[in-house]
């Protein structure tokens, strides 16, 4: 414990340049939150099936158009197929209906694709459709598209706010069982989890959805709160020991690190291999992203609660103790006084 | 507890966990050629717009949602174009119909000359402003509905692209509304032809200075669209109605632009302040009327009207496959998990099976049958966190009890002191994440709300988990044992010899 709260200075540092890091980088260029697609382009080739095209057809026009992007030297991130619903104009109904007669084959590209690649990329499929023979009244359409995405900042400050008010009321809730001390500790940790994970992802620019910053705070809270929690309550533990509850606010921190390092890197491990084998699991695509990301909020209270939080308890717990004293010899001198 | 009680409890304990699994997790075909689908609470429970899969008999795709593009007038697309271009046989009425319009976005949409272009294609300033109000407008609809998964792109510059979730119950009539734009206006009268201005709008006035707010309200499973009136309003629309009766049909039609939105029939003065319009409105349609009426107070003459089209079905955005992973590395954790507590205690894993299993089910249940909730990878991050937190817990039971045993206790008295010494350590934990996830699911909007929510409620049946249902069966387990102390795998603290 000595060496970890003779380094509290180096977690402060540590924590310091990247959370400062990171609320500079987030000022300048926010998320990178290249997961939504914000700025996307896509090819559409339509096909209408009122009269049927035969698989063979349906797989020519796929095979045309993968044959095109690669011809114009582009790469698509996804292809989607997707089936015409009829066009929402009444009121009267509530669900979409398929129309049965389009389907389309979306390539999604992403925003930084050429326009005049995929221009000439709709030109050699339309070329290649021209070319080919279909079934009599088969209509085949090609278009390419450019798409921006709207920010949405309700669902995105709401969040931020969630989280705020979530930990600070499970800290008063330790406040009060545990007393301000592991409060006040926890409450520090705490700030300094979420502001560390998403000072990462502003750092790193790792793609990430515009929600996920704050899934991942909530992680980050959550998993803070409860490695405190284990630490909290072998500290009260002590403190009822008679044999322990005269140590020094070092000593105390320190017997408390010593029977609880175990859980918490037990409970931290576990998280952290649970999350890596969703995310392995996932394989690829969004998902997968979403779970590796959150590997980050959970190594940031892990690294918390084994360094950072004990070292400052040392000295939170430190000053309460002297207040403590202060206050027992303040009311047995007043007590003093009162006898004579 | 005596052996027979404890085998009879046991059974009907497994029985009960048995079916709620049975339930929660088996979907299957059966009848001639398997017509008829037995579908699980997994299959049915709502997915978000980036989980989706394949379920019931006629195999309907629950997840993903739809996309539909808002055309502004004055702009076609392509297709559309070339359609009607095909359509015009005689040459002249061809080049005046290519006339009328010019190529935009590498011909991907075309502009009408002097309502969206000038002669030169060049878009008009006008429209320009005019087409960017309408984007805030409707992206502010679509925000307002907070629905996790909606959004609104701007496509090839003058359409909208607009996305609704499937989960919604009516995204059809959410997404043909918000596609209104113009000056909310109520009219009187007979018939909608006959009907007259209730508010005569002076120069200088809007129409916020009538109606001041609109708003979605329920109540005892009602759901209504409350307009509220301002004194100017309240006196205008008291005025407009007085001769209602029920003598005489009447109504007082809601219009946003052009179209009518609302058609009541009033059979006396509407004096109040506040105007209730209730119907078959569900939760969704009425939040989606007063917001796109609501929105309308602010509209006015000169706001560009919409066509919504190129409406499609779109899949769930993490892939096709990625629900059936999400339960592969649910099981894999699950085994996991499993195979840690039988090394560790034995047969006593069995209890932390049924404690799990029993936990599990009614999370499902639950995620399927609250409104609000439904399945997503962020609610299962929750899960996954209360999962954690519940075999942590039985862990240290476990760990308690194991101690005591160790020091010569009778097993009975191991289990009563372990559970004495974890009881508020289980409650404290139990109590911050759930007060956590509660606090924030009041704060935050969907999908965050959603796993919040999960993540408060699976707190409180982790805590239920661990201190009751674990407890209970480890009483009917442990009493069937002869040995206990092997059961659990718990050994005495050898005594050393002097």
């Amino acid at each position: 414990m000595n060496k970890r709260s003779r380094l509290f200075p180096v977690w402060i540092a540590l924590s310091a340049v990247i959370i400062i890091a990171g609320i500079v980088l987030f000022a300048l260029f926010g998320f990178n939150t290249a997961m939504d697609r914000t700025e996307s382009k896509t090819v559409d080739v339509s096909y209408n099936v009122v009269v049927e095209l035969s698989e063979e057809n349906k797989q020519f026009l796929q095979d045309t158009s993968e044959a095109a992007f690669s011809a114009n030297g582009i790469s698509y991130d996804e292809k989607l197929e997707l089936e015409g619903q009829a066009d929402p104009s009444g009121s009267s109904q509530s669900s979409f209906y398929p129309n049965g007669n389009v389907f389309t084959v979306r390539y999604i590209f992403d925003g930084s694709v050429s326009s005049e690649a995929l221009s000439a990329s709709v030109a050699d499929i339309e070329e290649a459709v021209d070319a080919a023979t279909f079934a009599d009244g088969a209509e085949i359409y090609v278009s390419s598209h450019t798409l921006a995405l709207e920010g949405q900042s309700e669902a995105l400050w709401r969040a931020a706010v969630g989280v705020a008010v979530g930990a600070v009321v499970a800290l008063i809730y330790i406040g009060i069982r545990f007393g301000v001390g592991c409060a006040l500790t926890g409450l520090a940790a705490a700030v300094n989890d979420i502001l560390l994970t998403l000072a990462f992802f502003a750092i790193t620019r790792v793609p990430v959805y515009a929600f996920a910053p704050w899934l991942y705070a909530a992680i980050a809270a959550v998993a803070s709160l409860a490695f405190w929690l284990v630490r909290c309550m072998k500290l009260r533990e002590n403190a009822k020991d008679p044999a322990l509850s005269a140590l020094s606010a070092e000593e105390a921190v320190g017997e408390v690190c010593k029977t609880t390092d175990k859980t918490v890197f037990a409970l931290s491990g576990i998280a952290l291999v649970i999350l890596a084998v969703c995310a392995a699991c996932m394989s690829v695509g969004g998902a997968a992203v979403l779970f590796a990301g959150a590997l980050v909020p959970v190594a940031a209270a892990a690294y918390s609660s084994m360094l950072l939080a004990p070292a400052l308890h040392v000295r939170v717990k430190s000053a309460f103790d002297k207040q403590k004293a202060k206050r027992a010899r303040y009311h047995s001198k007043k007590r003093a006084v009162r006898g004579e | 507890m005596g052996k027979k009680k404890s085998a009879l409890l046991l059974v009907l304990y497994t029985l009960l966990i048995a079916l709620l699994c049975f339930i929660c997790t088996v979907s299957f075909n059966y009848g001639t050629d398997g017509l008829y689908r037995f579908s699980s609470i997994l299959e049915i429970t709502q997915k978000d717009a980036d989980l989706g899969g394949v379920s019931g008999a006629n195999e309907a795709y629950l997840g993903g949602g739809y996309s539909a593009v808002y055309y502004p007038e004055g702009v076609i697309s392509a297709k559309e174009y070339e359609n009607d271009l095909a359509g015009i046989s005689d040459e002249a009425d061809r080049a005046e119909y290519e006339n009328r319009y010019r190529a935009y976005a590498d011909g991907t949409l075309y502009l009408e000359v002097d309502v969206a272009c000038d002669e030169d294609g060049t878009v008009l300033e006008s429209f320009s402003a005019a087409f960017d109000v309408a984007v805030e407008t409707i992206s502010a609809r679509y925000e307002g509905m907070h629905v996790d998964g909606a959004r609104v792109s701007v496509r090839d510059g003058y359409t909208i692209e607009v996305f609704l979730p499937e989960m919604m119950d009516s995204e059809y009539y959410t997404v043909s509304n918000f596609a209104l734009t113009g000056e909310l206006s109520m009219t009187f009268g007979t018939s909608e032809d006959e009907a007259t201005e209730v508010f005569r709008v002076r120069r200088g006035e809007t129409i916020a200075d009538y109606v001041s707010s609109v708003s979605a309200q329920s109540s005892g499973g009602t759901h209504y669209v409350a307009i509220r009136f301002t004194d100017d309003g309240t006196s205008a629309i008291s005025s407009a109605t007085s001769g209602a009766s029920s003598d005489t049909t009447n109504y007082l039609y809601i219009y946003v632009g052009d179209t009518a939105v609302i058609s009541l029939t009033v059979s006396e003065a509407l004096t109040n302040s506040v105007l209730y319009v209730s119907g078959s409105y569900t939760a969704e349609s009425a939040r989606t009327t007063a917001l796109l009426l609501d929105s309308a107070i602010s509209g006015s003459e000169s706001d560009l009207s919409f066509t919504a089209e190129d409406a499609y079905q779109i899949p769930a955005s993490y892939g096709s496959d990625a629900l059936m992973w999400l339960y592969i590395s649910f099981a894999i954790a699950f085994v996991a998990m499993m195979v840690f507590f039988f090394v560790r205690y034995g047969l006593l894993a069995f209890t932390h099976l049924y404690t799990y299993l029993l936990f599990t089910a009614c999370t499902i249940l639950c995620v399927w049958a609250i409104p609000f909730l439904y399945l997503s990878t962020e609610v299962y991050i929750a899960f996954l966190i209360t999962s954690l937190l519940l075999s942590a817990s039985n862990a240290m039971t476990f760990e308690a009890a194991r101690r005591e045993y160790a020091l010569g206790k009778t097993f009975a008295s191991s289990v009563k002191t372990g559970y004495k010494k974890s009881l508020w350590k289980i409650f404290d934990v139990h109590i911050v994440v759930a007060l956590f996830g509660f606090i924030m699911y009041f704060i935050a909007l969907p999908g965050l709300q959603a796993a919040a929510f999960v993540l408060g409620l699976t707190a409180v049946f982790s805590g239920l988990g661990a201190l009751l249902f674990n407890r209970f069966a480890w009483a009917i387990m442990a009493a069937l044992s002869k040995k206990q102390g092997a059961f659990c795998k718990f050994k005495r603290e050898e005594a050393e010899d002097e």
